[in-house]
């Protein structure tokens, strides 16, 4: 497994690379002038000129192409167009905000989820299914801007429980993550339930419960351990999702996160810090399919990683 | 079985409608908001957007020249109407022909990191502001600059290259906030994070993306100032969470408030809600070099074809005023113009006397923000009943900038209507007037989207900045003001209020004009 690991973790910088030069390419043919817009909005002719040449954006393209190609090689992500800060720590002050926001959304999600899930495929077509599934589809469909402001007018406004805006401390994390969290338990609670049901209904349930197994024992031990595998797919990429940072959320509870800065970022044309952020993104996605292959050799041990 | 499950979701439903009726009604009624009582004397600002700098001479944006008003002073300041008052410069005296200004400096001031704040300091600020080689954004204020020259230890004179009459503004803009030597020495380039002025309050620190702390500067000069122990801006941009926070108290003060939303908070206890014109004028410019809006007559049609009052209610929720000349009310030298009445069948006959009975077909442009489109679309259903039909076309900003300025060929441009908003940041006519209607500012080179090349107007605009003497410029940009007006290279729209939010025991803070923060003096009054 860890040579799998290691070999996996190699492949990743050809990937990555590829990624680089998609990304640089795509960020220059959004139209915009990044000059115009980092010099302000009633810059002259000459300022915005000037600008241009001191961010550089005067070179031809290629040139431009190498310097960041070189920066890259050297670790250095460039500077941000807007602010002048290195893109490193533009980015790295957001990401830690969006990282704990989205474990904790993830966990309670997967937990109430699997729990739904499960209860609803054991008691198929009763109704703990109706109220589970009833759930799960109000969390998809409730608009998260909506349910957000809904939650902020009554957690925070009428009752004073809770902080509107910011990231202070464990009481900021609340509101955002039951917002984020509702959507992603409610994907999860529909794949486990059919994932389970599927489960249940194969020969080796049966064969668990005519052996004399409790029911509860063939159902936790036995059935949920095989309907993870599309859960786990699933969290995964429902994880790496909303590690890229949810614009909705983060602007609605004023979250400084990646999401309102790739946004701002787009806005302003500041390819630097795009460029940087989709990389991270690229590289989240690559981790976060490797812990899922992993993952599922644990769960079945059938599954070889080779 | 069923009978069950039909009951339970009857239950899930009827909590829910409880839940979300309880959030609809008036929050009047809530318990525990109301009786926020402010502890301690720190404040925290709810604003739209992310500060970008806090170095003045390297920043545009009027959020972050907010901040940077609370740390940092300039020789002159502005008052509440933006009427030009002394700060760090007691006096100032002007030569006849615009090209030396002497500055008499207060005496006893320090920047808050201990280096004493003289002539010296001046010329340090000035002169980095004027080299280009300092690479900064708002250079082009300060290019004019020959040189600046330390009389004594406390009168600076700045002479420029050229006369410019509007250039006293320019130092009172805050670009000019003047920023520790020792500072700039230390910090260099990285000046924009760590500022150091001989403002109020001194900067604590600042998570980008987040909020940007101030703590009170013990060692100011002005007797009895600061009145705040700290002051904390925090970056909300969502306009329901930002007037969350005032109702909660979490903020202290909230900008801006967007009009729709007022009346959601006029007549809640413990919260005030304040609009006053701002400097921003909005419009419509029509390119003159192109048919049909070459002909005077059409563009005057258009101006009596926009009901500006009903434009205003529909738009801004009532909360602006129509425009009565180019600048805002509020803009020095603003010389006041007979309005253009709504009267759709003059705008016809007009229309009928130019060649075009039964009107024409045309497209307008603008940003693509909630405000911009309903704006465009109220414009649209005007123009429709004296036969203009109107396509609109809404773009994200950086788009349209590029659709806009990178037009090289005055006759290659396809703008036709343009539909925007502008501020004057000096709060002087030149800046509301030059960039947008003279000859030599048309795109790329300015913002005269109206292609207008009137050269009797554009020399008047020049003669204008040739004296300081405001007697002189006044009478310039009388006539300017309403040659352009005649002329109507605009559909002449409004200008906008300002509103912002604050609780009740903030006193003295509040918008400038400019749309910028002053709460340096502000206190809490119980």
């Amino acid at each position: 497994m860890l040579k799998f690991i290691v070999r996996r973790l190699l492949g990743m910088i050809p990937i990555l690379f590829i990624v680089s030069i998609l990304i640089f390419s795509f960020v220059r043919f959004i139209p915009g002038d990044p000059a115009r817009l980092v010099a302000g909005p009633d810059a002259t002719y000459r300022d915005i000129q000037a600008v241009r040449a001191q961010l550089g954006l005067d070179k031809p393209v290629v040139t431009q192409y190498i310097d960041y190609v070189e920066g890259l090689l050297r670790g250095n992500l460039g500077t941000s167009l807007k602010t002048g800060r290195p893109v490193a720590e533009e980015i790295g002050s957001r990401f830690m905000a969006t990282f704990w926001l989205t474990v904790v959304s993830m966990g309670w999600a997967f937990v109430i989820g699997l729990l739904i899930g499960v209860a609803s495929a054991v008691k198929r077509n009763r109704w703990q299914d109706y109220a589970g599934m009833f759930t799960a589809v109000s969390g998809i469909s409730l608009p998260s801007f909506w349910l957000g402001l809904m939650l902020i007018q009554l957690f925070s406004v009428r009752l004073g429980w809770l902080p509107t805006a910011g990231f202070d401390s464990w009481k900021s994390l609340v509101l955002p993550s039951l917002t984020l969290g509702s959507g992603v338990a409610a994907v999860i609670a529909r794949f486990t339930r059919s994932s389970l049901m599927e489960v249940l209904r194969e020969d080796y349930t049966r064969t668990a419960r005519a052996k004399g197994l409790h029911y509860n024992i063939v159902v936790w031990k036995h059935a949920l351990r095989n309907a993870l595998i599309p859960v786990v797919t699933m969290t995964g990429l429902q994880f790496g999702f909303l590690l890229g940072g949810s614009v909705v959320v983060e602007t609605v509870f004023s979250w400084p996160g990646l999401g309102r800065l790739l946004i701002d970022s787009v806005a302003f044309r500041d390819y630097p810090v795009i460029q940087g952020e989709m990389l991270l993104f690229a590289l989240e996605f690559i981790l976060i399919n490797l812990v899922v292959d992993v993952l599922y050799a644990v769960l079945n041990p059938q599954i070889r990683l080779e | 079985m069923v009978k069950k499950s039909m009951m339970l979701v009857c239950a899930l439903l009827f909590g829910l409608s409880l839940i979300l009726s309880g959030c609809g009604a008036p929050a009047g009624k809530t318990v525990g908001v109301q009786s926020v009582q402010k502890q301690g004397k720190s404040i925290t600002v709810a604003v739209q957007d992310n500060f970008v700098s806090m170095d003045p001479g390297d920043t545009n944006d009027t959020l972050s020249f907010s901040a940077e008003k609370t740390m940092m002073e300039g020789l002159i300041g502005f008052d509440k109407s933006m009427k030009m008052v002394p700060l760090l410069a007691t006096s100032w005296e002007v030569s006849p022909d615009a090209k030396e200004f002497t500055f008499h400096l207060r005496k006893g001031v320090k920047f808050s990191d201990g280096t004493p704040f003289n002539a010296q300091a001046v010329k340090v600020n000035i002169d980095r502001l004027s080299d280009p080689k300092s690479n900064l954004k708002r250079h082009s204020l300060f290019s004019l600059v020959d040189k600046t020259v330390v009389v004594d230890e406390y009168t600076v004179k700045v002479i420029l290259k050229q006369p410019f009459g509007a250039m006293l503004n320019n130092f009172a803009h805050p670009a000019a906030l003047m920023v520790s030597p020792a500072a700039l020495e230390k910090y260099g380039k990285n000046i924009g994070r760590h500022p150091v002025g001989t403002g109020e309050y001194m900067l604590k620190e600042w998570i980008p993306g987040d909020h940007l702390t101030v703590v009170k500067n013990p060692n100011y000069w002005r007797q009895g100032y600061p009145k705040l122990d700290s002051i904390t801006f925090k970056s909300v941009p969502e306009n329901g969470s930002r007037i969350a926070m005032l109702q909660t108290g979490e903020a202290d003060f909230i900008y801006p408030v967007p009009p729709e939303n007022v009346q959601s908070l006029v007549g809640q206890s413990g919260v005030t809600v304040k609009h006053k014109p701002s400097i921003i004028v909005d419009y419509v410019s029509m390119n003159t070099l192109k048919k049909p809006f070459n002909d005077p007559k059409v563009r005057q049609a258009l101006n009596y074809a926009i009901d500006k009052n009903a434009f205003i209610k529909v738009v801004y929720s009532g909360l602006a005023e129509p425009m009565t000349s180019e600048i805002a009310s509020n803009v020095q030298f603003f010389s006041p113009q007979q309005p253009y009445p709504y009267d759709p069948n003059k705008a016809k006959a007009l229309l009928k006397e130019a060649g075009y009975p039964n009107g024409f077909d045309t497209t307008i442009w603008s940003n693509n923000n909630s405000t911009y489109i309903k704006a465009t679309q109220f414009i649209q259903q005007q123009l429709a009943q004296v036969g203009v039909k109107v396509k609109i076309e809404n773009m994200e900003s950086g788009t349209m900038d590029s659709k806009i300025w990178s037009v090289k060929k005055p006759q290659d441009a396809t703008i036709q209507l343009y539909f925007g908003g502008w501020s004057p940041s000096t709060g002087d006519a030149d800046w509301g007037l030059r960039p947008l209607l003279s000859k030599d500012m048309i795109p790329p080179q300015g913002y005269n989207t109206a292609y207008y090349q009137n050269d009797t107007v554009s020399r008047e605009i020049q003669q204008a900045i040739e004296t300081a003497d405001p007697a002189q410029r006044k009478a310039a940009y009388d006539k300017v003001e309403k040659d352009i007006w005649q002329d109507a290279p605009w559909v002449f729209l409004d200008t906008r209020d300002n509103i912002y939010g604050y609780r009740n025991y903030l006193k003295d803070a509040f918008l400038l004009p400019d749309g910028s923060l002053d709460v340096q003096k502000a206190e809490i009054v119980k």
